[in-house]
């Protein structure tokens, strides 16, 4: 008895530790694949709304992100296209780890530099079912993750936040693709165990040799309404620089960037 | 409304004909109405605004390989046509936007022309920003856009390596749009109480030549999430807030230099500001001129912070101190009207967005402890559709005295909707 408490402490030893790593390297690589593409990517991007009536709003923008330091810090500068009303307005964050992001808002009738308050990183991103954290990513240590299992061709794994305050959600669950660790299906479960939000990867193409999910969808089962989510014009390591997220350039937009 | 739809259907047909480097034409139409709460004497009962309103902006880039073009030369164009019930229909174009930008160097920015223009930290308060406002728009109602008035400037922005540098110099004076009495009453002390139509003082403005240019700096930079500025700005008080002579109810803008500084970032889980500045009166220094306003200083403090689930709320305290009080009492004279030394003003900003962030909820109230008096701006709008937008609110400025500053309004609430179509 006392020689297989031995063994099965050494296994555990042994086995407990690389299963928890493996977990948080697919976490990590996920993470990577889905948010830290090349030192910088651009992208036009169309968002369709589709509210519980089935009415239907768009929004277009052009996203430019910049990457500080791979897996941790970035920027990220959005210029407004449509609908007319927020044209030319622009919104940048610096994603900042281990505090709140920094968030500007430019209003160009004002001539308006904003600061914004901005730690509630569940809210929708510019009235879209996407969430800010859908769109630059949720920090690989706010979960504790478990490897559920491998369906076909991805990992299955379940995430639970080390800290339930102002999170709209119990747990979730993610499916990650074996190959290429981009996350191709996420699952938002509450309180009771009932599913409450869908994201989910449509199209996937390689981009630069990088896959990258060029159509994305989101939906509200609770109140319901969708969003999907296009990126044309999709490009790496065009030599974005980091003067580029600066005030100088909320007022006075990058034209070769924004065209 | 007819002529507004006129000339959008003039527009329309010819912005099909779009050019390269053209951003298209885009705008809005809308109609505005205002129905007054309260009596006064100004020209109309029952409404204090009835307009209709189209706004068209483009934009060029410049294109292709030419010099203008690698300096990212941009053409920016905004432009209103109003149909204006409240003086019978008139019709009036008024240019918002009209300018050139560009970056003729690496580390240097040029907008020419006409322009908005817009800096501090403050919401709804200013203290360093002293470029022309319209709060005749503000108060009653129109879309905040239309607080903010453009100036004729040159500004010229540098990147060096320790700062960021704003210069900008108007060479023509815009003052601010205020209250006259035709649409809306206000304290005139040459009538010696609320005064609507039968106000008839005289507002002189600088003459237009060279030693009247405006110049305005800001140099400021970033400490991490921080962000430190310091302000100069020589030219006049946008309100004519001085007297040039009484006899002849003549008032001026009277000279103004201000000196500021502000700060500004994360704090207590939310966003922190602090703002102060010292505007110096040029044409009474010390303060013993009874005719014109004194130097005075400012500060202010403010905090916003998001409470979740698109709940936003925010803060402000400003103190102002008008100097050489002691000075300025020796000198009045039996019948003047005296102003406190101390003003002290409270705001309050809730913003609440339901229904997938298409409904903004908004109150915003000012009140001030030392003049007893505020301001409540509630509203509700609400975006139908990308095209269509609908905006309820109300403004409602309150106070015991007739002299105060949100006090002398009190007889202009309203209650306020605008209809919008954006394309």
């Amino acid at each position: 008895m006392k020689r297989l408490g031995v063994a099965v402490f050494l296994f555990l030893m042994l086995v407990s530790p690389v299963s928890a790593q493996t977990v948080d390297e697919i976490i990590n690589k996920a993470n990577l694949a889905a948010y830290y593409a090349g030192q910088s990517g651009q992208s036009d991007v169309v968002m369709t709304i589709t509210d519980a009536q089935g009415r239907q709003r768009t929004r277009e923008f052009r996203i430019l992100r910049l990457n500080v330091k791979e897996g941790a810090e970035q920027k990220f500068y959005v210029y407004f296209k449509r609908p007319t009303d927020v044209e030319r307005m622009v919104y940048m964050v610096w994603k900042n780890i281990g505090k709140d992001d920094d968030r500007w808002l430019y209003l160009p009738a004002l001539d308006l530099v904003k600061r914004i308050a901005a730690s509630d990183k569940r809210s929708s991103f510019a009235g879209s079912h996407f969430v800010y954290e859908d769109v630059s990513g949720r920090g690989v240590t706010a979960d504790t993750h478990e490897l559920l299992g491998e369906e076909g061709n991805l990992y299955k794994i379940k995430n639970m936040p080390k800290d339930t305050k102002g999170v709209d959600f119990a747990y979730y669950l993610v499916w990650i693709d074996k190959n290429n660790f981009l996350p191709m299906k996420a699952e938002y479960y509450n309180t009771g165990g009932k599913l409450v939000r869908t994201v989910e990867a449509l199209e996937i193409k390689d981009i630069q040799g990088y896959p990258t999910a060029i159509k994305s969808k989101a939906v509200d089962l609770e109140r319901k309404g969708e969003t999907v989510i296009d990126f044309t014009n999709v490009v790496y390591d065009a030599g974005l620089e980091d003067s580029i997220f600066t005030e100088r350039y909320l007022r006075q937009p990058p034209t070769q960037w924004i065209k | 409304m007819k002529r507004i739809f006129l000339i959008f259907l003039l527009v329309m047909s010819l912005s099909s004909a779009a050019q390269a480097g053209f951003s298209g034409l885009h705008g809005f139409i809308e109609n505005d109405v205002g129905i007054k709460l309260s009596d006064d004497t100004t020209k109309r009962d029952n409404y204090n605004m009835f307009e209709q309103r189209l706004q068209l902006k483009s934009n060029y880039y410049a294109q292709g390989e030419s010099y203008w073009a690698r300096k990212g030369m941009v053409v920016n164009f905004r432009g209103d046509f109003t149909v204006d019930e409240y003086y019978s229909g008139k019709t009036d174009f008024d240019l918002r936007e009209f300018n050139t930008s560009l970056s003729p160097f690496r580390s240097m920015d040029l907008k020419v022309g006409r322009q908005v223009l817009t800096w501090g930290t403050g919401d709804y308060l200013f203290i360093n920003d002293m470029f022309p406002k319209d709060y005749e728009s503000f108060f009653i109602g129109r879309d905040d856009e239309y607080l903010k008035k453009p100036s004729d400037a040159v500004k010229a922005s540098f990147y060096p390596k320790f700062a960021n540098i704003d210069l900008i110099a108007i060479p023509s004076f815009t003052p601010n749009t205020i209250a006259t009495g035709d649409r809306l009453s206000f304290f005139d002390s040459f009538q010696g109480g609320i005064a609507g139509t039968n106000s008839d003082r005289h507002i002189i403005e600088p003459p237009f030549q060279m030693s009247n240019n405006e110049y305005a700096l800001r140099a400021y930079r970033n400490f991490g999430s921080n962000e430190a500025a310091f302000y100069y700005f020589h030219g006049f008080d946008k309100n004519p807030r001085s007297y040039k002579n009484e006899a002849e109810r003549q008032l001026y803008y009277q000279p103004l230099d201000v000196y500021g500084a502000s700060l500004q970032g994360p704090f207590a889980k939310g966003i922190g500001n602090l703002e102060l500045g010292y505007g110096r009166s040029r044409d009474d220094a010390n303060g013993t001129n009874r005719m014109v306003e004194n130097s005075w200083l400012k500060m202010m403090g403010g905090y916003s912070k998001d409470l979740g689930n698109d709940l936003r709320v925010g803060f402000q305290y400003l103190v102002e101190e008008r100097l050489n009080q002691g000075a300025y009492e020796d000198h009045l004279l039996p019948n003047d009207y005296r102003w406190d030394e101390f003003r002290h003003v409270l705001t309050n900003r809730l913003t609440k967005l339901f229904k997938n962030q298409t409904v903004n909820v908004t109150l915003f109230t000012f009140y001030s402890p030392s003049d007893k008096d505020g301001y409540v701006r509630p509203s509700v709008s609400y975006d139908m559709t990308d095209q269509w937008k609908v905006t309820l609110g109300a403004s409602l400025p309150w106070g015991e005295d007739d002299h105060t500053e949100f006090g002398q309004m009190k007889r202009n609430k309203n209650v306020y909707l605008r209809v919008r179509y954006s394309f």
